[in-house]
């Protein structure tokens, strides 16, 4: 009896001491982080020293104002110091030559290396990278918008091109929050020499 | 005094000390670490936003919308924020428009009431962290947040632990990811010392031909780190303990 069960407990000795190395080999891995390991629980925080501190931070909301937002809209009758945004509309389209000048920017290198950066970034989900207005959302089933070489986007001026940036067309939205002026201008700067330097479709 | 019986009974305790003592170590190393704590957290989301889709790169079916189309003022301010309804609505105000995914969007939008992200990444408020920094050394996303373009849904990628800072403080070689077409980095002559805000009136933007304004790295000699030029001598973040806690 005796010699049986001891016979049993060793068995597959080998096997045993691989199964263990596998095991730890994995837990190692997992808790290593090599094997990602996602989880819907926060963080755990044993001792939460300084970690929240009740101030107003970016985009956190607040528990001091009743509506809990932490940065307060404008107090009726008052304007920011940088000034509004974009103070015209959509449809004053007709006003604006007399309103906004020529670009303010020369053509330098570092306007149209800005201008591109910022095409390809906001623009070209809708106009695409080559301007003809074959984006990659477009062919999800937005509107097509007409291409940026053709006849009518030439004929535009400076201004009218500023405008449609800032508040819009039609369909197409306004980037004055987005874009800061000199933003706007260099791409400005960069459709005009993608214009001049690629024929007219 | 000193049987057999005694001596296994020592063996015994030895074995299950060193057991304890090792089950203990790593419970308490790896189970309250922040590897475990942190990376991988990933909560879910009010909207089933998917970067995946929208970030991913075209040839993997996705929209390849750049970061800083979202995530616009990563390059200017400490804060790299995530965007309001109005950017979602910029496309869905014409697409998907009856989509019940998109259902907390429209409601948002119309009632102007923000969407509540479950936020991923956090630093303790005692940390100084500065994205501007970072973006206009050219380092890319990635090198921080992993590879968010092929995540469906967000989760942390990185410790960020002091120490993992500090590595890269160190030895940024080792560990930035020079700047990706795909994450809309400006990586154009002078990027650094650009500063888009300046003088941001209408009527009377200054009439730049130069980035001239703002902190001025640029006498340096570039250096290329791992590929990039970088605007600070040889790219080292700092060390000293006042830059990140104040
Ligand atoms: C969400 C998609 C979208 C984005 C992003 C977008 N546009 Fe447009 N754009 C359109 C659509 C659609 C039209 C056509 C509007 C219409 O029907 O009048 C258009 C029209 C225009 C026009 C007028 C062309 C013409 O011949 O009338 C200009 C100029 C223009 N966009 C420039 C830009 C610039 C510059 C940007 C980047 C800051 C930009 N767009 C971003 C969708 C977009
Ligand atoms: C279409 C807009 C959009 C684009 C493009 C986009 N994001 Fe996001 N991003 C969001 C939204 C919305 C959230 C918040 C919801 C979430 O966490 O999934 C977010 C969240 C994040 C977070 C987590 C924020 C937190 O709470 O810690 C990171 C990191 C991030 N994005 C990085 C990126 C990177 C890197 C890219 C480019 C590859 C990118 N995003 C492109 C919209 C966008
Ligand atoms: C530049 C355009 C664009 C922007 C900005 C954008 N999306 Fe999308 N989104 C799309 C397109 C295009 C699709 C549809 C892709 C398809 O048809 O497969 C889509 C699909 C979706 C879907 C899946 C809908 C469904 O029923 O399958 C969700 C959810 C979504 N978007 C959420 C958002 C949120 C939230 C934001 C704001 C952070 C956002 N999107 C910003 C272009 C955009
Ligand atoms: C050097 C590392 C680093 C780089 C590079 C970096 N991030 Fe971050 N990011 C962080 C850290 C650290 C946090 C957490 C910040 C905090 O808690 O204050 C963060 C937070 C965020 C958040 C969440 C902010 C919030 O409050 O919800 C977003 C969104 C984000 N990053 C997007 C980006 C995008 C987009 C890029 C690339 C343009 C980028 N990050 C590049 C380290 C980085
Ligand atoms: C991938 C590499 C990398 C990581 C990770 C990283 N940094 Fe940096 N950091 C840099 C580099 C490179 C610079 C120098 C940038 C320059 O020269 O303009 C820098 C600069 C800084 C500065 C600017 C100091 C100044 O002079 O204003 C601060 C603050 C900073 N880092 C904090 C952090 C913190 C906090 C973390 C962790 C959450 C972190 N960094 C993670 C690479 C990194
Ligand atoms: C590159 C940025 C950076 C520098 C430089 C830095 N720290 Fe930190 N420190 C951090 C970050 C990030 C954390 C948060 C770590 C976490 O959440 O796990 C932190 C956390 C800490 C903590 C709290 C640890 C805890 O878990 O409670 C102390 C204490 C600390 N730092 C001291 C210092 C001292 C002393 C120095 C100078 C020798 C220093 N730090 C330099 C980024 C930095």
């Amino acid at each position: 009896m005796e010699q049986q069960s001891t016979v049993k407990k060793k068995r597959f000795p080998l096997l045993r001491v691989l199964a263990g190395l596998a095991l730890a080999v994995l837990l190692g891995l997992i808790f290593g982080g090599e094997i990602p390991w996602f989880s819907d629980t926060p963080p755990i925080e044993i001792l939460n020293d300084m970690d929240d501190q009740f101030k107003v931070k970016p985009q956190v909301g607040s528990t001091f104002y009743a509506d809990r937002m932490a940065s307060r809209e404008l107090v009726p009758n008052t304007f920011p110091r940088n000034g509004v945004l974009y103070p015209l509309d959509k449809s004053d389209f007709e006003f604006v030559d007399s309103i906004i000048g020529a670009n303010p920017l020369q053509r330098t290198d570092f306007v149209l290396n800005r201008g591109q950066n910022r095409f390809e970034t906001m623009c070209a989900p809708c106009h695409g990278n080559d301007m003809h207005g074959e984006g990659t959302v477009v062919k999800k089933g937005f509107q097509q918008p007409p291409s940026l070489l053709a006849e009518n986007s030439r004929g535009l001026t400076d201004a009218h091109l500023f405008h449609i940036i800032s508040a819009g067309q039609n369909l197409m939205p306004g980037y004055a929050e987005k874009l800061p002026v000199n933003d706007r201008w260099t791409i400005v700067q960069y459709i005009r020499s993608m214009q001049e330097s690629k024929p007219v479709e | 005094m000193y049987t057999k019986a005694t001596d296994k009974l020592i063996k015994k305790a030895a074995i299950w000390l060193v057991a304890v003592i090792a089950v203990v170590f790593h419970i308490g190393y790896f189970g309250f670490h922040n590897r475990v704590t942190d990376v991988g957290y990933r909560p879910t989301q009010p909207v089933p936003f998917s970067h995946k889709l929208h970030a991913g790169d075209t040839t993997n079916g996705g929209l390849g919308i750049k970061c800083m189309y979202c995530h616009t003022t990563a390059e200017v301010s400490a804060h790299s924020p995530v965007p309001p309804t109005s950017t979602c609505m910029n496309c869905h105000i014409a697409i998907k428009t009856e989509s019940p995914r998109l259902q907390l969007v429209r409601d948002s939008y119309e009632k102007n009431i923000p969407i509540e992200w479950r936020r991923v990444h956090k630093l303790p408020d005692y940390v100084n962290f500065d994205h501007s920094r970072h973006i206009r050394a050219m380092i890319d996303c990635s090198s921080c947040h992993g590879k968010v373009e092929e995540m469906g849904v967000v989760s942390q990628a990185k410790m960020l632990t002091m120490g993992w800072c500090l590595d890269c403080h160190r030895n940024p070689e080792q560990f930035i990811v020079p700047a990706r077409p795909i994450s809309g980095i400006f990586t154009g002559v002078k990027a650094a010392a650009y500063q888009p805000n300046a003088k941001a009136e209408l009527g009377t933007p200054a009439p730049i031909t130069e980035p001239s304004f703002g902190y001025v790295p640029t006498d340096v000699p570039k250096q290329e780190v791992a590929g990039i030029p970088m605007p600070k001598k040889p790219g080292h973040g700092p060390e000293n303990c006042s830059a990140c806690h104040y």
